[in-house]
């Protein structure tokens, strides 16, 4: 197809505002996929992302499309993650395209979260074509809405489609204005081969495919091909477009596709998303710009609720990495929980949604550690070690100092609550950088903040502070030397190692209070008084006690039926096999993490 | 050596608080129900023989609702099928708003000596909020036609933990239940069982029960009194004076032999439990046993410490082998006691026995 004809593009929205939605609909009105061959929203497959109305994994399609001038035109649709841990991946995906179709509800308007995806957009220069949706609601203000988005981010809105996902209206004005307004890719496609990696993911017969768009170049079956980040060479099996549900193999990717590449790849580590494909025998002089290597930022420890769920867990985890690079895994002992993994992630939503996909898709009940980040500690020999879990963390004697990650954080938010989040953000031991007012009474703030805390409640508090109106975004800016103490949890004064978090020691005395309160509410009452202490350096900063049992027994077996006391002895006693024995006391699985609920 | 338990499974009202297998209104199949009473009784005569009978329990339901003379049948019978032993405990439960003499007078005629009274509270407000069909004074005149019916062994039933008792209340029904001089009293705790009429109350809010710690004041205070006047808690819920224990009891928390029949009866006969069927109709055509299996030797000795330790005499330590550890834990906090080879709960025991039981049982 020659590039005239091809328009690649992603499709940016609120939650809710109905951008997956649209995106069926633009399957069905190009036939891509049939009618009834659709379940609601074909791009979010995954359960969790359906549920959650969020993508987790960027995902391409390419829909053939004759336009009303009578051409054919080949649109690549390129379908990003929405949240703030897939910072990178979002912005490696936006790189792949020309343009943005700009979602916005015709009963909500712009919502923050919008205007910050809308902002990436243009910083990676892409023309956005706004769409004005949900026009069959009652409640509908298209014309407000279209002033609003001339007003606050300054697009023409003259003759944008106005449409209806969910009924089907409009849906063939937005592929007209697609093939109109955004333009097509350019690119020598007889120069050195540079392809961008924006995805990769697994499958059971080609192995590791990575999602790619052609920069310039053109890649062939066969062709031995280099990751010039990675250094890994391979030769390429197969290559095409994406249809939903398969592949469409072809010969080849010229400069302007949207593909993917095969290679006969074994692990997906390989495949590093920003990367660039170059050709092996006629290599580019050098890789597309903005490869970063992502790191996990956030580490927790992930232990099967049953003990004896520890193969399986194993297992699940090993399937979840064939297909998600950025999570990573290692086994860890732990005295209070048994065996388990210390799992590292790029974030918060990345750590739960792989919870929960452990959960749901491999059936397993976890107990889950505090999440920690990663330290520098410094020690007295002049050697550095990084800890990720505040076990591992050297005798006091031994430490110099420590350092903790610092990030620079974005929140965009309406104007009335800049006071609460100013607050919040101080609270977080944060350092103010910068306060912007932009179009439509919105405010953008900028704060150094120490990640431990943004990975504490910081995204609760900051919803609740704000009423769900501010959006948050962060990108690691280095390491700075903090005063950190090592805070443990006694319980009836044996430590509780899986309890144990790293820090700061102005902020310790209030953690060790709170987390023995909600320990308190979550361990059971028990034969013996139980004493809850938070510790620093066997210090002890805060007591809770849960009280003896005080009732317990059934006053009854009825006519010498004894079954209803065996089912709840029965019972009990499945419960019991989700206590985990800290000394004498036992503690169930939840407890470990309520702690990490907010107050 | 067995125990025998039949159902009667007919009332006049069903209480608030029960989710046993009992009906109301349904007076016109109790001559149906007695035939297939006596059609299984018969059935066991041909599987166990004439087996040794020590004690015999007519529960409910309300077994003194329908007319003297299906007891007296079913005695009959008994005895005829069975070896009876003639100083057997012969147990009949009783509401106190369905007694005559004649009907007492019947019951002892034909051997029953013993009369367990569901009296459950002396206030009329109580007893409403219970959905019970009888008043107080009808607690009174049912001792008073018992004795003059010849019973001497009569037990009361009190219920305590009840929505908008206090411990004054409370205190009142023990001892307008001791002004009765009963050899023997049952106490217990409300269970709100789910689906009941009184748990939906309380659910939505119209009722409150009292708070653990005044259920155990209550429990407490049951204790003292009744300690005091002789009365022995020899099993969590029961108190009795000097050789009134109930015998048919005891052999449930003894895991002796007993055979149930009727509808939804449990037996546990050589090592088997099993019961009935509670479809009602399905009885009547003939459907007995619906489940049930041998009891393996590791759940045998978890039943008994599970049953045993209800009991004040406790079970023998040496059953307790390997868990020695959790025996010294328990009787270091109080929760038992060590003795003469024995294990057995305190009082504050007792109070928690269910997570002492758990204990034990931990692997």
């Amino acid at each position: 197809m020659d590039q005239k004809q091809i328009r690649n593009f992603c499709i940016i929205a609120h939650i809710d505002h109905g951008k997956s939605t649209l995106a069926d609909r633009l399957l069905e009105k190009t036939g891509v996929m049939a009618v009834r061959d659709m379940t609601a929203q074909v791009l979010d497959s995954m359960e969790l992302e359906r549920e959650r109305g969020i993508t987790i994994k960027s995902k391409a399609v390419r829909l053939p499309y004759t336009a009303r001038d009578g051409k054919q035109y080949e649109l690549n649709l390129i379908d990003t993650p929405g949240h703030v841990d897939f910072t990178y991946e979002v912005s490696r995906a936006l790189a792949a395209c020309e343009g943005a179709v700009l979602v916005v509800d015709a009963t909500q308007g712009i919502e923050a979260q919008t205007l910050a995806n809308v902002y990436m957009a243009l910083e990676h220069d892409l023309e956005i074509l706004p769409v004005i949706n949900k026009i069959d609601l009652a409640s509908a203000q298209p014309d407000v809405v279209k002033r609003e988005i001339e007003d606050e981010i300054g697009l023409d809105t003259e003759g944008c489609p106005q449409v209806s996902a969910k009924v089907g209206i409009g849906i063939e004005d937005v592929l007209e204005a697609i093939v109109n307004t955004i333009p097509p890719p350019e690119g020598d496609p007889e120069a050195p081969l540079k392809a961008l990696i924006f995805d990769s993911y697994y499958d059971n017969y080609r192995g590791a495919i990575s999602s790619v768009r052609i920069v310039q170049g053109t890649v062939r079956v066969g062709d031995p091909i280099l990751m010039m980040a990675g250094g890994c060479s391979f030769d390429v099996t197969e290559l095409g477009a994406f249809q939903p549900g398969g592949y469409k193999p072809t010969e080849c990717l010229k400069a302007g596709d949207v593909g993917y590449i095969a290679a006969s790849i074994k692990d997906i580590a390989d495949i590093r998303v920003g990367d660039t494909i170059t050709h092996r025998e006629l290599p580019a002089d050098e890789p597309l710009p903005g490869y970063k290597k992502v790191l996990p930022m956030v580490y927790c420890g992930i232990y099967p609720a049953d003990g004896g769920d520890y193969e399986s867990l194993k297992g699940a985890l090993e399937k979840l990495r064939l297909n998600d690079a950025a999570l990573s895994f290692e086994p860890e002992t732990s005295v209070a929980l048994g065996y388990g993994f210390r799992s590292g992630f790029l974030g918060l939503l990345h750590m739960e949604i792989t919870q929960q996909r452990l959960e749901r898709e491999f059936d397993l009940d976890l107990v889950t550690t505090a999440p920690s980040v990663v330290y520098h500690v410094i020690k007295t020999d002049g050697s550095m070690v990084c800890i990720d879990n505040p076990t591992n963390l050297p005798p006091a004697q031994e430490i110099d100092w420590m350092e903790e990650p610092m990030v620079d954080a974005q929140v965009i938010s309406p104007q009335e609550y800049v006071g609460a989040i100013m607050e919040l953000c101080q609270d977080k031991r944060g350092t103010f950088r910068n306060m912007k007012y932009v179009e439509g009474g919105r405010v953008v703030l900028n704060y150094d903040l120490p990640l431990n805390e943004v990975i504490y409640d910081f995204f609760d508090q900051l919803k609740s502070r704000t009423r769900g109106y501010a959006s948050f975004d962060y990108e690691l800016k280095g390491y700075v030397k903090s005063e950190l103490v090592k805070l443990d949890m006694l319980l009836n004064g044996e430590n509780c190692d899986a309890l144990s978090i790293i820090v700061h020691k102005d902020r310790a005395y209030a953690r060790g209070r709170s987390i023995a309160e909600k320990l308190k509410e979550a361990i059971p009452r028990q034969l013996f008084e139980i004493p809850i202490q938070a510790a620093i350096g066997g210090k002890v900063i805060a007591r809770e006690t849960v009280k003896a049992l005080r009732k317990d027994v059934l006053a009854k077996c009825y006519g010498g039926d004894i079954s209803r006391k065996k089912k709840l002895l029965e019972k009990q006693k499945e419960g019991k096999k989700r206590m985990r024995q800290v000394g004498s006391v036992e503690v169930p699985s939840e407890a470990f993490m309520a702690v990490l609920k907010m107050d | 050596m067995a125990a025998l338990y039949f159902h009667i499974p007919f009332c006049l009202k069903k209480c608030s608080y029960c989710d046993f297998v009992s009906f109301a209104g349904r007076e016109a199949h109790i001559g149906a129900y007695r035939a297939a009473l006596e059609a299984e009784l018969a059935e066991a005569a041909g599987r166990y023989g004439r087996l040794p009978i020590e004690t015999v329990y007519f529960g409910g339901g309300t077994p003194s609702l329908p007319e003297a003379d299906l007891i007296v049948h079913l005695m009959a019978m008994c005895r005829a099928l069975f070896f009876v032993n003639p100083e057997a405990e012969i147990t009949v439960e009783c509401n106190p708003g369905t007694l005559n003499l004649s009907k007492l007078r019947d019951y002892r005629a034909c051997g029953v000596n013993r009369l367990s009274l569901g009296m459950q509270a002396a206030q009329e407000k109580l007893l409403r909020v219970l959905g019970r069909v009888h008043s107080p004074e009808q607690v009174r005149d049912g001792v008073e036609l018992a004795r003059q019916a010849g019973f001497t062994d009569i037990s009361l039933d009190l219920m305590y933990a009840l929505p908008g008792q206090g411990i004054a209340d409370w205190v009142d029904s023990l001892k307008e239940a001791l002004a009765l001089a009963p050899t023997h009293l049952s106490l217990y705790s409300l269970i709100l069982e789910p689906g009941t009429p009184l748990a939906d109350r309380i659910e939505r809010g119209e009722l409150q029960v009292p708070e653990e710690e005044l259920a155990l004041s209550m429990q407490h205070a049951a204790c003292r009194i009744l300690g005091r006047r002789g009365y022995r808690r020899y099993e969590i819920s029961n108190y009795a004076l000097p050789g009134h224990s109930c015998r048919h009891n005891l052999c449930y928390w003894t895991r002796g032999d007993y055979l149930g029949l009727g509808l939804a009866a449990h037996s546990f006969m050589g090592g088997e439990r099993f019961a009935n069927t509670s479809d009602f109709d399905a009885y009547l055509s003939g459907t007995r046993r619906v489940s049930g299996g041998f009891v393996g030797p590791r759940e045998a000795l978890e039943e008994e410490i599970m049953l045993g330790t209800r009991l004040s005499e406790g079970i023998a330590l040496e059953r307790l082998k390997g868990r020695e550890d959790r025996v010294r834990a328990l009787a270091e906090a109080g929760l038992a006691t060590v003795e003469a080879g024995r294990f057995a709960l305190t009082q504050r025991g007792m109070d928690v026995q269910n997570a002492v039981v758990l204990k034990l049982l931990d692997p």
